[in-house]
Parts: C-alpha cells; structure tokens; sequence
C-alpha cells in the first residue's frame, strides 16, 4: 500500500481535522479574556480558512492503486467533495457574527469534524468506511442540533435527532452486515460483482430495505423524516443550514453510489430481480415525502418547521434524482450531475435562507413568520438574500432551483418514452407529474414566507430597527445569491465541472 | 495578445458593469456613476476601434466565438458572439456617439438628484445596444433587445413624476412589445425549423444554410413569414408605420436621452437587425413588405414633422422619417447603404438632439419653437453646429454626410426591379425633410426672441458644446466613407477588398438622380425659407403661415393624423373589453376554483400536521417535559413515550419489506 498516496487522497480530511485542532487550541491559548464576538470572528475565520485550503487540496489528483478499493477517485467523488465544502465554508461564514452560542469555537470545530465526515462519505467506497463517515458526520451534527444549551428546545433537537440517527444507523449496520454476511465482501465494487449470483432472498430484500431507512433518515424522506421539523425549529440556525445543506449532498452522493452497487449490474438498467418492484419502493417513498412535505408545510405557521417540510418535500425529488444517477436511466457523464447539480444549489439556497435567519435571530427571534415582516425595509440585503433563496428553492427562474427541478424532470420523461418497459414508463411518468403538481403547491408556502418579508407591515409590538448584517455574514449571503444566479442563468458553468 | 473575437465581450460588458457601480452607488457618490459610466464606454470605444481594424483586415470573414448556454438532453442552445464589419462599424459608432452623450449628459443632468441612477440606466442601456451589435445568436439578440426596451421605459419615465412622462415611458414598452411578440414568434419557429439560433457558426449557422434550402412553396412560405415575424420586432423599435406612434412621445424623457436612444442607437437596432438577417429577408418574400412600410413611415414621418411645434417632436419625426429611409434602403437590397444612413444619421440626429438640448438648456426647458427664436447671435456654437446637423438631415450637396447616404439610398430604390412606388415616395419625402428643417432653423434661430427665458439665454460650457463640435465635425466627414467615387464602406460592409483609385465620373451616374435630387433639396429648402424666412415670427401666438391657408389640414397634421386617437378608439377599446372578460373569467371560474383546491389543500395540511404533531409529537414533547421535569420519571418515560415515536420508523421499515415483497413475487 502507497502511503503517501493514501495520505495525499485523504488530504481533504486531514486538513480539516487540523484546522478544527487549531480553532480549538487557539481559543483555548488566544480567546482567554477576549469578547465573545472576537472569539466567534476568529474561530469562523480560521475554520473558513481550513475549508479553503481543504478545497484546494481536493482539486488536486490523485492516484491510488488497485490494492486501495475504499476510496473512489472518481468525478462524482471530486464534485461532491468540492460542493460539501463550499456549503460548509458558506456556513462557518455566518457563526462569525451572529453566533450566540456559549462556545463559538467549538460550534466552528464541530462543523469541521462533520464536514470531515460529510467528504469523507462523498468518497466512500466500502462498507466500513461508508459507515465510519456516517457515524462520524451524524455524532457531529447530534452536538451541533443541541449546541445551544441556553434553549430548551434546542436540547429538545438534539435529543430527537440523536434519537432517531441511532435508530437509523442501528438499522444501516444491521443492512450492512447482512449484505456483508451474504456476499463475503465490504467494497461496493465487490458486491456489486457477487450480488447477481445470489437469488434473491427475503434476507436479501430485509437487508436492502434495512440500508434505505438508514438512508431516508439522512435524506429526511418520508417516513423517516419524523425528526427533521423539531431537529430544524430548535438547532441553532448556523447548524441547521448545515443539516440541511452538506449533509444532504452526503447523504445523496452515497445513496447513489449504493444504488450503482446494490442494484445494478455493471451500471447497466439490468436490475437484479426485477426493476419494477424496487421502482415500486422509490416510488412510494418518493409519493409519500412529495405529499407530506409539501402539504404538511402549507399549514406551518412556524419558518423553520416550514422550510423542514419544504426539505422533505425536496427529498422526493432528490430520490428521483438519485434513481436516475444510481440506476442508471441516463447517460454516465449526465447522470452525476444532475443529482449533484440539485442537491448543491438546494444546499445554496438553504444556507441563504438559514443564514438569513440566523442573522435575524441575532436581533431577535425569528421562529414565527410574521417575526420576518418588513425585513426588506429592515436590512435590503437579508430582504433581497432571502427572496432569492427562496425564489431558487420554489424553482422560479432564472434561478438555479428551477434548472435543477427542470433538468431533474427532463431527464426522467425523456427516459420514460424511450424506456423498453411501458409498466416503468407510466410509474416514472406519474411520479414526474405528481412532483411538477406539487412544485406549484410548494410555491404557496415559499410566497407565504416572502410575502411577509417583502410585503406585510410588522404589528406594533414588533422591532422595526435597522438589522446590521455582520461582514462576514453579508459575504456569505452575497456569495449564496451570486452563485444561485450564476449557476441559474449559465447552469453549464456548473454541468461542465463534471463532464 | 488575444485577438477581438476573444475579447469582443468585454464591450458590452465593461458598460454592465458600470451600470452595476451606478446602481449602488449613492446620492453622494455622484462623480463615481458618472465617471465609472464615462470611463466604460471610453474603454470600449478602444476596443471598439481594435475590434474594426480586425474585422477590416478581413472583411469577408464573420469571426465567431460560440459557447453552450444551456444543454438539456440533445437540445443545445448556444449563444456566441460575432465580428464582421457591420458589427464592427456599428461598435464604434455606437460607442464613439454614446461615448460623446454622456459626457453631454453630465453637464445636461448636473442638477438632478437622480444623477447616479441616470448613468446606471444609461450604462444598462448601453450595455444592451452593445450586446445586440456584438451577438451571434438570434436569442441573446432578442435578450438584450428587452434589455434594450426596459432601459429604454426606465429612461423615458425618468422624470416619472411628469403624468405625461410615465405615461409616454408606458406607451413606450407596450407598444414595442407588441413588435416584439413577433420577434418572438419568429424566433421560436426559425428554431423549429433550423435547430439553432446562431447566424454564424462556421458554416452551420442558419443564416449559412439559408442557402442550401431547397425553395419549396412551404420553405418559401414559411421563411418569408418568420422574415416579416422579425421584421415586427423592428416595426416597434425601429419606430415604423403602424407602430411609430410611441417615439414621439419618447421625447417626454431628458434630452440626451433622446439623443442616444431615440435618435441614433435604440431605433437603429431595428435597421441593424434587419441588415443582419439580411439573407433570410432575402430568401423569401419579406423583403417587399420592408420596402412598401418604409416609404410609407419615410412620408408619413416627414408630412407629421411640418406641423409639429414641439423642437423635439420635430425632431422625433424626422427620425421616424429617416428610420423608414433605411428600412426602405433593406427593403429594396441595398442593406448596405441602410447602414450607411444609419452610421451618418446616427451622428447628424444626435448632432441635432444635443443641439436643441443645448437650446433647451440655455431657454430654461422651453421646447417649443413659437416661443423660441433669435438665438443665432446668443449661442453661436449651437448655431454653428445645429445648422450643420440640419443641412446633413435635408441632404444638402457633396459637403454634408447625409448627402451621400441618401443619394446611395435613392440610388438603390430606383434601381429596384419590383416597383418604382418606393421611390417617389422617397423622393416626396427629401423635399418635405428640406422644408420642415428649414422652419425648424428658421423659428428657432432667426427673427427675435418671443419668450423672455430666450432673451437671457447664452452658450452653454464646454462639456456641452465640445460633443456638438466633434458630432459636427464627423456630420461632415462621415459622408466621404462612401460616396460613389470611392464607396469603401459599402464594400466593406459587403465582405469586398476596394481595389482602384478614385472615380469620380461615377458620382453623376444614373440618369440624372443626383440632379434630381439635388433640385428636389434646393425646392425644399427654398419654399421653407420663402415661408418662413422672409416674414419671420413676430409673437408667440402668431398662427402658422400654413394654418392659415389650410387649416383642416394642418390641424390634422398637428395631431398626428389622428392616429393616437384612432388607436384609442380601435385597439384600446376591444382590449378593455376583453380585459373586463378576462377579469369576469379570473374573479368568478378561475379564483372559484383555485379558492375550492386551496381551501382543500390547506384542510389536508391541518389533518396532516395534526397527526404528526399531536399524535406523534406530542408523546415525544411529554417525553422531553418529564427529562427536565423529574429525574425518577426519565426512565420510565422514555421506555414508554419513545418507543411509540419510533414505532413509526419501524412500521415504516417493515411495510416497506412487505411491499418490496409482493413487487418482487417472493
């Protein structure tokens, strides 16, 4: 084995690891005395920092050699890494400055280790590393959903994510040691080569099934999402947007690759068994978080529990993205993007949103809808910040939310005409139109937020001073809306990256 | 050193930007919009100038620089960017004008408030001009062609506290957009046909394989139609006959405002659109229709102009006026020559623009020309440079650029094998430009003052007169580029290598046009001056020589012809009455219907919530009150309340395997 090339592989990983080390030693060594907000500058600073630097450690090559099968080297590997960063670094941004929490530099360290964890799955290519990196980035986020311990029901978040990530994982492990018990191998690659041998069995289906719930509690899929409003309403802002940004991209990135193995042969349509039963799965999985994200977010009254079942509602489409990238219903040099294109700029868009509640938070509190009232007249940036999030989140162009919804669409219908099978064609078919109908409901609940923002004057009891968005903050804010336009009206800017 | 091609962006995009800096920029940050807008548009006038001495050294090349927008599947829309001498030309015409006015305008606008935002929309305007001229792809065209149109309704209503200014900025965009729904139409429908937007695209451009189509009656049919689909879209922006009625209330919007878009860029880009699709028009039939609605737009805007008394409307209809010269010009084939007219207009007309601004100026925003008069001797340099604008306009002989490019334009229609018609209209049209011009100069200039604002008015600074000088000076020499002795920029503009030396015999070729043109200007200007000249103005409330002898006609010229009024009457009315359909449909079927599903939708999120929230939270939110209640309830509490919450996600696991199951067969 190539040491210094395995070092240079996971060169992302370590950077992050150090830079997390020496946020924590340098608030331990520098921060005695100092303000909190200097405190909370320099950790964010720091930690924006490693991220940088563990970027541009992930653009360089590497080559591992054929001994090393735990780690992909692949496209999708580079851009999801690249993307799980970027939506770390745009969350570190926005601790420095309107972090309240008692310890900024271990909420900065924190999102560090998570995000460790977050690439490191991006990556992962073998069971036991697969779960490594879920524990890793999951036991991160648990401290991070209740790291504010001023509230109660932050620790309410905590608990309840906690709860059901152990639940969930117990699950996935259980999964992975069937599959491990049935096939004698951990690599994907492996059992992707050994599964068509094997007649499929109840053990097997239990065993895949098992994998998917520990999935669809990552994605907030429905009927697994049960933690995702309370996990969204208490954590604090700035770890929320973390939940709801780079750990999807994770999360996606790995279902997918698990896909590819599980299901395929040689990344062909030819799935073990028969397609349409598993088809049969997605598509209730997919039904079922579309219906109860988008309706149960109509009646939500509360903007974060509102944005978590907006979240929940974007997994089913997320789920049909990653069918098409796992199966393969697409071309390879499409596929990838398409999943990556929808899960980075839905991550964008939720830091903006998170990270302008964050700010607002910082004024105040901002749970209600109507706590967001006049924002626009308040502060013009968060106002413009958060119609632009928001507007990419409904899929309104030019924004990127709509191309990654169109593209996402476009690729399964042109799929389902072409597809040999007319029993898959008309399950794909309806699933697209079910999605595109709940796309216009969505826009409902997403106008509801931006009609209080832009439109509604504040009751009497309400503050209507000036908020002063933070530096650092604004930057990020302004990098979320540059990048949702950008990516939006020139979306090849961001498909070619993968090609 | 990149070649322009590579670099041909940075022309429209140096001006995005400024429009960028003037748009956050401040009340007190005034010097910075202008002076980010002023420096933008200089720089891109250098790389204006570079990109031409490129597209010159070859003149037959179109040198293309395609890139994917957006690629869904195999649809692939590509945008990209051209440089041939037409662009090349029109470039630094564009520039060098928007370049001069500007800077006019920071004298002009000095005491506004709005100074800031003024520069951001004139930068956003330019931008756009220049994206039109720089783009290969029929879409970006039509993109910055809107661009074109909202700078162009911002600019207008600028003063938006005048009713008659937002009204005039709203008549504005509707009514071009309703060239532009054409535009649209045809762009989508050339698409259908021949897959790509681009003209060039090293042999697979739409207009390079224009050529290969077979000239079925269908093909036939149906390029002629997208041909007149996108000549609708110039109909409204180049200001043509049936849609000319908004560019004279344009001029609602400040002075140099009417100088760079009403006057010598945003019109022109209908003419510069219709020259670039040229082999299109060609192919099919559309091109007669150009010819017939330019002469008649050449005639209807000069008979209008002889009774207007507004120094702007005159103005802005002669445009019109000018503007159906070169539509008339593409019409009959000699797109060449259209920019010629263009390229020398659009210097004489922002001349004339900036000179009545000048007056405007000096006469305290007094516009109109009975109240004027006399201040030959009080602005000399206007004087100076207005009379040469006006003689350029009217086409007076061999000194004047105007000459030249509407003699090559007569040239063309006379040569036309399809009808003569065109051509005595034109023809009609030179004498009337001569007379209306000349009552222009003469109540403006001449006879004594008739306000008291007039009596006290005096040169403008420099800022103002220095873009007067320079439009003055290229009114005059602009016309050398082409005159049939030696017609360098036609042959350019044609992809030809001008090769021998000058030919003067060819200047009087023809069977006596130039004479008779010559006469026809000579006629103009002679009744205008026997009118006006000799028994000047004595008072304001004086009536027109004219009026008196044919008063019906004159009030009917005065307003419009009526065809504000017949619109109202027409158009308007059917379109409230629709409206008010429209409105009956949306209040009583459409908002039933949307009220019953919402009412539906938002029963269905309160079920849903309910049932996650109190049945499901609620176990768990007791939970959590009893771990921070009391200690020796946590256990229990928990073994009881949190199984049930995560029964879900066990039910959920175990449904899941029965269904896979039943797919499956198993």
């Amino acid at each position: 084995m190539n040491y210094s090339a395995l070092l240079k592989a996971f060169m992302p990983e370590a950077i992050l690891v150090f830079g997390a080390l020496l946020v924590l030693t340098h608030d331990l060594l520098g921060g005695r005395g100092r303000s909190h907000e200097y405190r909370a500058k320099i950790a964010a600073a720091l930690g924006v920092v490693a991220v940088c630097i563990a970027g541009w450690m992930a653009t360089t090559e590497f080559t591992l050699g054929a001994t090393v099968d735990f780690l992909a080297n692949d496209k999708l590997a580079f851009g999801a890494r690249l993307a799980i960063l970027t939506l770390s670094g745009l969350t570190v941004l926005f601790i420095g400055g309107t972090s309240k929490v008692k310890n900024p530099a271990e909420h900065v360290a924190l999102m560090l280790f998570a995000s460790s964890g977050f690439t490191l799955m991006a990556a992962a290519q073998n069971l036991l590393v697969a779960f490594l990196a879920f524990e890793l980035s999951s036991l991160s986020l648990y401290i991070l959903a209740g790291f504010d311990k001023t509230r109660r029901d932050s620790a309410e978040a905590g608990l309840k994510y906690f709860l059901f990530g152990g639940m969930a994982a117990a699950f996935m492990l259980f999964g992975f040691s069937l599959i491990y018990g049935l096939t004698g191998e951990i690599s994907l690659a492996g059992i992707a080569a050994k599964l068509p041998q094997i007649p499929l069995s109840p053990l097997l289906i239990v065993a895949f099934v098992m994998i998917f719930v520990g999935f669809g509690y990552k994605a907030a899929a429905a009927p697994f999402h049960l933690w995702a409003p309370d996990a969204y309403q208490g954590a604090p802002a700035t770890s929320a947007a973390l939940i709801a940004s780079a750990s999807k991209v994770a999360g996606f990135v790995l279902l997918a690759r698990f896909l590819a193995a599980l299901l395929t042969k040689a990344g062909s349509i030819e799935i073990i068994g028969a397609s349409k039963g598993w088809l049969g799965i997605f598509g209730a999985l997919v039904i079922v978080s579309l219906l109860l994200g988008n309706i149960g977010a109509l009646a939500q009254s509360n903007v974060r529990r509102l944005l978590a079942y907006s979240a929940i509602g974007h997994a089913g489409v997320m789920l049909l993205a990653a069918l098409v990238t796992g199966v393969g219903l697409e071309l390879p040099e499409v596929r990838n993007n398409l999943l990556l294109y929808y899960v980075f700029t839905y991550g964008i868009a939720s830091v903006g949103a998170f990270g302008v509640i964050a700010v607002v938070e910082n004024n105040g509190g901002c749970q209600q809808l109507s706590d967001l009232a006049s924002l626009s007249k308040r502060s013009p940036l968060l106002g413009i910040s958060l119609m632009v999030s928001i507007l990419s989140l409904a899929g309104i162009p030019p924004l990127a939310g709509f191309y990654a919804k169109f593209s996402v669409f476009e690729t399964l219908l042109r799929r389902s005409s072409i597809a040999s099978a007319q029993s898959l064609d008309n399950v794909i078919f309806w699933l697209v139109m079910l999605a595109i109908a709940m796309s216009a409901i969505a826009l409902y609940y997403y106008l509801q937020i931006l009609k209080q923002a832009l439109v509604v004057s504040p009751d009497k009891d309400q503050p209507t001073t000036p908020i002063r968005v933070p530096f650092m903050a604004a930057v990020s804010l302004l990098l979320c809306m540059i990048t949702l336009i950008a990516v939006g009206v020139y979306p090849d800017l961001l498909m070619n990256l993968l090609k | 050193m990149p070649s322009s091609i590579d670099i041909l962006w940075f022309i429209p995009a140096l001006p995005l930007l400024a429009a960028f800096i003037g748009a956050i920029s401040t009340q007190r940050m005034r010097s910075v919009a202008s002076g980010s807008a002023l420096s933008a548009m200089a720089v891109s006038f250098g790389l204006s100038c570079i990109a031409l001495k490129d597209a010159l050294a070859a003149p037959g090349v179109h040198q293309v620089n395609n890139f994917s927008w957006v690629s869904v599947g195999t649809f692939n829309l590509q945008l990209g960017f051209l440089l041939d001498p037409l662009t090349a030309f029109m470039l630094v015409m564009v520039t060098f004008v928007g370049f001069l006015i500007f800077l006019f305008s920071t004298g002009y606008m000095k005491g506004d408030e709005n100074y800031a935002k003024f520069f951001c929309y004139l930068s956003l305007f330019a931008a756009a001009m220049l994206g039109i001229l720089v783009s290969n792809s029929l879409l970006l065209t039509f993109i910055c062609w809107e661009v074109v149109g909202l700078a162009s309704y911002l600019l207008i209503g600028f003063w938006f506290f005048k009713p008659e200014a937002a009204a005039a900025a709203k008549k504005a965009f509707i009514t071009t957009r309703i060239g532009d729904l054409g535009f649209l139409i045809g762009l989508i429908w050339l698409h259908s046909i021949s897959g790509t937007q681009l003209f060039y695209n090293n042999g697979e451009g739409f207009l390079e394989t224009i050529n290969l189509v077979e000239a079925t009656a269908p093909a036939l049919f149906a390029i002629s139609a997208i041909g007149i689909l996108l000549f609708c879209g110039a109909i409204g922006k180049s200001g043509q006959f049936p849609l000319h009625v908004w560019l004279p209330d344009a001029m609602e919007g400040p002075t140099p405002v009417s100088a760079l878009i009403h006057a010598a860029t945003m019109v022109a880009a209908g003419v510069f659109l219709m020259a670039r699709v040229f082999p299109l028009l060609e192919f099919g039939s559309a091109l007669t229709v150009v010819a017939y609605i330019g002469a008649i737009t050449a005639l209807l805007g000069a008979v209008i102009a002889v009774a207007q008394n507004d120094i702007k409307r005159i103005l802005a209809f002669s445009t019109v006026s000018q503007l159906g010269y070169m539509m008339l010009a593409i019409g009959v084939g000699v797109w060449e020559a259209a920019i010629f007219h263009l390229l020398t207009h659009a210097f004489f007309k922002a001349l004339l623009f900036l000179g009545a601004g000048s007056v405007i100026h000096a006469a305290h925003h007094e516009q109109d020309i009975r109240a004027l008069g006399g201040l030959a001797p009080r602005m000399k340099i206007t004087f100076a440079t207005f009379s040469i604008g006006m003689m350029a306009l009217a086409g007076v002989p061999f000194l004047f650029s105007g000459f030249w490019s509407k003699e090559a334009i007569l040239h063309g229609a006379h040569t036309w094998s399809v009808s003569h018609i065109p051509f005595y209209i034109g023809l009609v049209a030179v004498v009337l430009t001569a007379f209306y011009m000349t009552r222009l100069m003469a109540n403006v200039f001449f006879g004594k003052p008739r306000s008291h604002a007039v009596e006290h008015a005096h040169e403008n600074n420099w800022v103002m007169t220095l873009p007067l000088t320079l439009l003055a000076i290229c009114a005059i020499l602009l016309g050398f580029l082409g005159t049939p002795a030696f017609p360098w920029l036609q042959a350019k503009l044609l992809g030809k290598d001008l090769s021998g030396a000058l030919e003067f015999g060819k200047i009087f070729e023809g069977p006596g046009l130039m004479i008779t043109s010559i006469v026809l200007v000579a006629l103009g200007l002679g009744i205008g001056w026997a009118i006006y000249g000799f028994r000047k103005r004595e008072r304001f409330g004086d009536a027109d020589p004219l009026e008196k002898r044919f008063p019906g006609l004159w009030s009917a010229l005065e307003h419009r012809l009526y065809f504000d009024e017949l619109y109202a009457a027409t158009i308007l009315k059917t379109n409230s009455l629709l409206a008010s359909f429209s409105d009956w449909l949306d209040r009583w079927i459409v908002d039933g219907a949307v009220q019953l599903v919402s009412k539906l939708g938002t029963l269905l999120g309160f079920i849903n919530r309910d049932i996650d929230e109190q049945c499901l939270n609620a176990g768990f939110n007791e939970t959590a009150e009893e771990i921070r209640g009391i200690g020796n309830t946590y256990s229990k509490a928990q073994s009881g309340d949190v199984h049930g919450y995560l029964r879900v996600m066990a039910w959920g696991f175990v449904a899941i395997v029965i269904l896979v199951s039943i797919a499956l067969n198993i």
